[in-house]
């Protein structure tokens, strides 16, 4: 098989759902964006180049729906030759695009692809639009659809997470993520257009655009007594606040992949190797312990030891599941989400997947180091994991 | 010109101002809620208008804040501007009504009013919410156009639960002004007007504390403790539970002596003055700050260990609080057997043991008082019963308390024990009248002492009496629980007397025939009825007890057969050639909801309503054609061009307002909660209540009216399962319910969504309401429905288990 690299890697900022500044942006507009940015980052590049686009949703519905994969494509100006799709794994919904496509690459199918993600959990809720759970399948399991809130709790409570480890980790998540901010690290993030539906005098809106330059979902200033005034949200007498969870969030990346050949032709310094890629079930009802599964799995796959990796990207989906994963890897957490995590900069679901992707790059890049592995926890009961090797 | 208050202004927004405008907001009135600047703004906080409406805005969040709530729609407060006296004075000029209820200091007052004067648009109308201080210092020195727009408009506390609204003229109030006020008040508002007149504390509080206060101290006098005063002057007597002293305590000791010595300093001529000085005891507490209830203690504190509530009383010697026993004098054990407030009323006041001696003399001393007042405080009788049956809930005033004992009988007996029979009270005896009311064709009179005659009491069209009603014959047709009865202009009344005014077999049997009768008689119905107390209950229920005999007999197929008949009733009723209009009120719970649900073309509401389906608190569900009905009264009111909706957004909110057993806390929360639809209406005034609906079936004729033809129903079908199972197993995990608690949810989902429909069919009407008694029967075949009922009906709260 051949190598894939991925050549660029960005994201657009990570607002807050229904009340952030990126509200009022259908999430075409958000993917457009961030796949222009792409290609304008990629020198030498042309659209018709790109044999394939495609995108991770997790409710590929209603704004994000039919093949917003395909659609954005088009909308965004690439020829009408380049084809596009949409990918869901849920939360892993960005990785999973990316794996695809690298793979095309790999298998020798394609020299240049585009992957990402997009969601705005505000235009389409989580869980969608309508819900119609199984009638039938749910009266013997209805764990396959359960609250993601419950499985954090049930990871909590099994593995013996406390209520004060989870706040001192989102605690933390956000001190790092406020550092990193102010000292401008996240150089993954692309400066976004955003609308905002304005009311002029006479009453009546317009549409105006602004720039979104950051994250604005982090609260550097939080502490732990704040966080410990907050209540359990989905167990009576709980652990899991909605300040120890991931944020609910608006958002898109994409990575630009490309073949040996294809790097030379171009002449493009590319940034990292994308190794491999697995999956792995757990069970539904502690579908956060999936990073657990799926890391020493990718490690056995790549013949490698964990303590061969340099910096980690684990989805912050809540703190007991991260921690969990965190404390049975024996990993060092001064190697884990260097710049926060999804408890601060959010978890926009079918996003994520590429958004971290981006994020690791510019952290690799930073740190100048090796070997970087991303891994997600996903709903349903799953864990993703992916390997990424920095070019010299 | 036609009056209108478009817009109106609160002055002042402690409890009562704030109350004030929310309860006029609740009737869709834009409001201005007006308080000081503080005093002691920092230099840097002068500017900051946050910081200049601090006063007015603590008012307002306490308001908001406030239990029981003085909203009755959180979307009321958009109608409320804030603002201070300074900034925004101004504004008042826009307003139609200015109420002010600044502290009660007649120097600030009349600054007040002063400067009011120049504000106000030519036509405004300015009140004084005073309970104390004379209008005409008040407004002294003002010119005549202001006086003639100036009255008193006395609200009780809190002001969007007691009906009492005395109006007070000043001395050149113009009488169209009063006129307005009144019917404003009465209409509007929703309040019981009493005509009062520039006298101390007017007449509500004027008896009221006499009363009181007289009580403590002939207490102390007999030797009775606290208990047993407030045992009998309870509801053996038609006064609130709370009686003398636990009222002393929801009030504020502070508050009650403040008047007491108001009223003391102004009345230097009444006969019964030493009756405003409150026992050394009292002062004492006051001093020590047990206040009542505000302060955590007061005549009573209540202590709640644990789960534990236990209930004390201060000793007015020790000031120590013990436990008590419950009072026990052989004229209470009496009245309880007696049936009807007069009898128990005569049980205990001409019993012959210590404490029917007491009531006795406190009953017959204000009694006196009362009679003694007219025409000082008021011209009429009836006045006086008024403000003391809306401001302090009582049953009955004092004079209809004094017929109720026998005016002859009790004469004699104060004559015997040395009172001093009023004079005007003597000559209405000699004169051969025993009574201060009597009923005449349909219409009550009463006795006016000025003239020597009865007067005929005039109240508004709007109202309709049905007992007085029942007194001449127009009752068609009566059983135990209810009776119909003839409203005039061809329109019926279908009214429930029973206890609570559940829904029982024979209300349920009674109804049946009642629409044969009005179909083949009449041109329309109202169910409605006019149940006292606070809140009341339109009906509160079904008759548990009935069917848990049933069910505890076995006897399965007679509580399907009961259902049966009872859901029949209700199709009957709405499918019927002629309209039907329901007038709830108060508790509209259980069977009350769905008859109204169900039965009625329209829902004319009272203003309090507290509605809602809650048959899960006991182990049951909606199965009346409550979930049938709810369900359509969602889902018809989209229109028939619209399709492809998502079915799963209407079923959640019914769904969740049966299995959460959500009751509204207004009629304005029912409408939000979906009980009431945009085309019912609501209404301010209990009294108007049953007129109102009468109008609306009027209207209905008049229009022509066609009944609602009968058509499927769409349904959510068999994906309301799988929609609650997966929620239900979230709120199971996170503890949120109980394992029974799904058990039931889950055949509720079952049941409004039609069983196994495939998702957005149309099904007919009765396959829900197979369902809804399948379900039903089922329930009642649990052995944890039966303990939630036990609980239900041995202590009245429901059991989660």
């Amino acid at each position: 098989m051949r190598d894939a690299y991925i050549v660029t890697s960005v994201r657009t900022p990570g607002c807050r759902r229904a009340r952030g500044a990126m509200k009022d942006t259908r999430p075409e507009d958000l993917l457009s964006f961030i796949l222009k940015a792409a290609m304008d980052k990629t020198e030498n590049l042309e659209m018709g180049d790109v044999d394939d686009v495609m995108i991770g949703c997790a409710f590929p519905e209603a704004e994000q729906g039919l093949n917003i994969g395909r659609i954005v494509t088009q909308l965004a100006g690439f020829p009408a030759e380049v084809s596009g799709a949409t990918v869901n794994r849920f939360c892993s919904s960005g990785l999973e695009a990316i794996a695809l496509s690298a793979l095309r690459v790999m298998a020798g199918w394609s020299d240049v692809t585009i992957a990402g993600g997009v969601e705005s959990m505000t235009f389409v809720p989580m869980a969608g639009n309508i819900v119609r759970p199984h009638p039938e399948y749910t009266k013997e399991h209805p764990d396959l659809y359960i609250s993601m809130g419950i499985t954090a709790e049930n990871v909590a409570n099994r593995y013996g997470i406390s209520r004060e480890a989870q706040d001192e980790f989102a605690c933390h998540s956000h001190k790092k993520a406020g550092k990193a901010r102010d000292k401008q690290l996240f150089t993954e993030i692309v400066p976004t257009p955003a609308t905002r539906h304005v009311q002029q005098k006479d009453g009546t809106y317009k549409k105006e655009t602004f720039i979104v330059d950051s994250d604005d979902g982090i609260r550097a200033d939080t502490t732990m007594e704040i966080l410990a005034k907050l209540k359990p949200v989905f167990a009576a007498g709980g652990s899991v606040t909605a300040g120890n969870s991931s944020q609910t969030t608006d958002g898109a990346a994409v990575s630009v992949i490309m073949s040996e050949e294809k790097v030379r032709e171009l002449g493009i310094k590319p940034v990292a190797k994308f190794r491999c890629y697995t999956t792995v079930g757990c069970k539904a009802d502690e579908m956060g312990v999936g990073p657990r599964y799926a890391i020493p799995k990718l490690m056995k796959l790549a013949g490698m030891d964990i303590k061969d990796i340099d910096l980690f990207e684990i989805n912050e989906a809540f703190a007991s599941q991260a921690l969990y994963c965190q404390r049975e890897l024996g990993m060092d957490k001064d190697k884990v989400n260097i710049h926060g995590g999804a408890i601060a900069l959010g978890h926009p679901l079918g996003c994520t997947g590429a958004k971290l992707c981006a994020t690791l790059l510019a952290n690799m890049k930073e740190r100048g180091v090796k070997y970087g592995v991303e891994s997600m926890c996903i709903g349903g009961g799953m864990g993703a994991a992916a390997l990424f090797e920095m070019c010299g | 010109m036609v009056r209108k208050i478009r817009k109106a202004a609160v002055i002042g927004s402690g409890v009562m101002g704030g109350g004030i405008a929310g309860l006029l907001a609740g009737t869709g009135i834009k409001t201005l809620l007006l308080d000081i600047v503080p005093f002691d703004l920092k230099d840097d906080e002068k500017k900051d208008p946050a910081h200049r409406n601090r006063i007015v805005k603590a008012g307002m969040d306490a308001v908001t804040k406030s239990k029981p709530p003085l909203l009755m729609d959180k979307k009321d407060l958009d109608l409320i501007t804030v603002g201070n006296l300074e900034d925004d004075f101004d504004k008042l000029a826009e307003c139609d009504w200015i109420v002010e209820v600044v502290v009660e200091n007649l120097k600030i007052k009349q600054e007040l009013l002063k400067k009011l004067e120049k504000i106000r648009k030519e036509t405004a109308i300015v009140s004084t919410n005073t309970s104390g201080i004379p209008l005409k210092k008040m407004s002294d020195g003002l010119g005549t156009e202001f006086r003639q727009h100036f009255l008193g408009t006395h609200f009780f506390n809190p002001a969007r639960y007691m009906r009492l609204f005395e109006i007070i003229p000043g001395e050149e109030t113009l009488p169209e002004i009063l006129e307005f006020m009144a019917d404003f008040g009465e209409r509007k508002l929703g309040k019981g007007i009493v005509r009062a007149k520039d006298t101390p504390n007017f007449v509500g509080n004027r008896i009221g504390i006499q009363g009181i206060v007289k009580a403590m101290q002939l207490m102390i006098e007999d030797g009775l403790t606290i208990p047993e005063v407030d045992a009998l002057f309870g509801p053996v007597m038609g006064r609130p539970k709370t009686a003398m002293f636990k009222t002393c305590d929801l009030v504020g000791l502070d508050i009650m002596a403040h008047v007491s010595q108001n009223t003391y300093n102004m009345v230097p001529d009444d006969e019964q003055r030493e009756a405003f000085v409150i026992p050394e005891f009292v002062s004492r507490m006051i001093e020590k700050k047990l206040l009542g209830k505000k302060a955590g203690a007061g005549f009573y504190k209540t202590e709640k260990p644990k789960d534990k509530v236990i209930r004390k009383v201060i000793h007015p010697e020790t000031f120590e609080y013990s436990e008590y026993e419950k009072p026990a004098f052989p004229c209470l054990a009496k009245a309880k057997k007696e049936k009807g407030l007069p009898a128990k009323m005569k049980a205990v006041v001409y019993g012959d043991d210590k404490g029917a001696g007491f009531a006795w003399k406190v009953m017959a001393n204000s009694l006196i008082y009362a009679a003694n007042r007219i025409p000082e405080i008021s011209d009429a009788v009836v006045e006086i019963d008024n403000a003391m049956k809306w401001g302090y809930n009582f049953e009955m005033g004092p004079f209809e308390t004094w017929d109720a004992i026998g005016v002859k009988a009790s004469v004699e007996k104060m004559e015997q024990d040395g009172f001093d029979v009023p004079e005007n009270v003597r000559k209405m005896i000699e004169a051969g009248h025993t009574s201060f009311y009597k009923t005449e064709n349909g219409k009550v009179f009463f006795y006016d002492f000025e003239s020597g005659d009865y007067k005929e009491i005039v109240v508004s069209d709007n109202i309709i009496s049905l007992n007085i009603l029942r007194r001449v014959d127009k009752v068609a047709k009566t059983c135990g629980s209810a009776s119909l009865i003839d409203l005039g202009d061809d329109v019926f009344c279908c009214e429930f007397h029973a206890k609570m005014n559940a829904i029982n077999k024979e209300i349920v049997e009674f109804m049946a025939d009642g629409i044969d009768y009005v179909d083949a008689n009449a041109a329309g119905l109202v169910i409605g009825n006019q149940a006292g107390g606070m809140p009341g209950a339109f009906s509160a229920g079904g008759d548990l007890f009935y069917m848990g005999s049933l069910a505890q007999l076995g006897r399965f197929s007679e509580i399907d057969a009961f259902l049966k008949m009872a859901q029949e009733v209700v199709q009957k009723a709405r499918y019927s050639s002629f309209p039907v209009v329901a007038a709830p009120y108060g508790l509209t719970l259980g069977g009350g909801c769905e008859v109204c649900l169900g039965a009625a073309d329209k829902i004319v509401a009272h203003a309090e309503l507290y509605m809602g389906l809650v048959e899960i608190g006991v182990g049951l569900l909606p199965a009346g054609s409550g979930c049938l009905n709810l369900w359509k009264k969602f889902v018809n009111s989209v229109p028939e061009s619209v399709t492809g909706y998502d079915l799963g957004k209407f079923f959640i909110p019914v769904f969740m307002n049966i299995a959460m057993a959500k009751v509204s806390t207004s009629a304005a929360d029912a409408r939000a909660l979906g009980f009431l639809g945009p085309n019912d209406r609501i209404v301010f005034n209990r009294d108007h209540l049953i007129g109102e609906a009468k109008k609306d079936v009027l209207k209905m004729v008049d229009e022509g009216y066609a009944p609602p033809v009968r058509r499927k129903v769409k349904v959510l079908g068999e994906s309301a399962q799988g929609m609650i199972n997966a929620e239900l197993f979230n709120m199971l995990q996170g503890k949120f319910v109980s394992e029974y608690d799904v058990f039931l949810a889950k055949r509720i989902a079952y049941v409004i969504g039609g069983g196994d429909a495939r998702d957005g069919s149309e099904i007919n009407e009765d396959v829900i309401l197979k369902l809804e008694r399948e379900a039903f029967v089922d329930f009642w075949k649990q052995e944890k429905t039966h303990d939630r009922v036990e609980h239900m009906l041995k202590k009245g709260k429901p059991l989660r288990n």
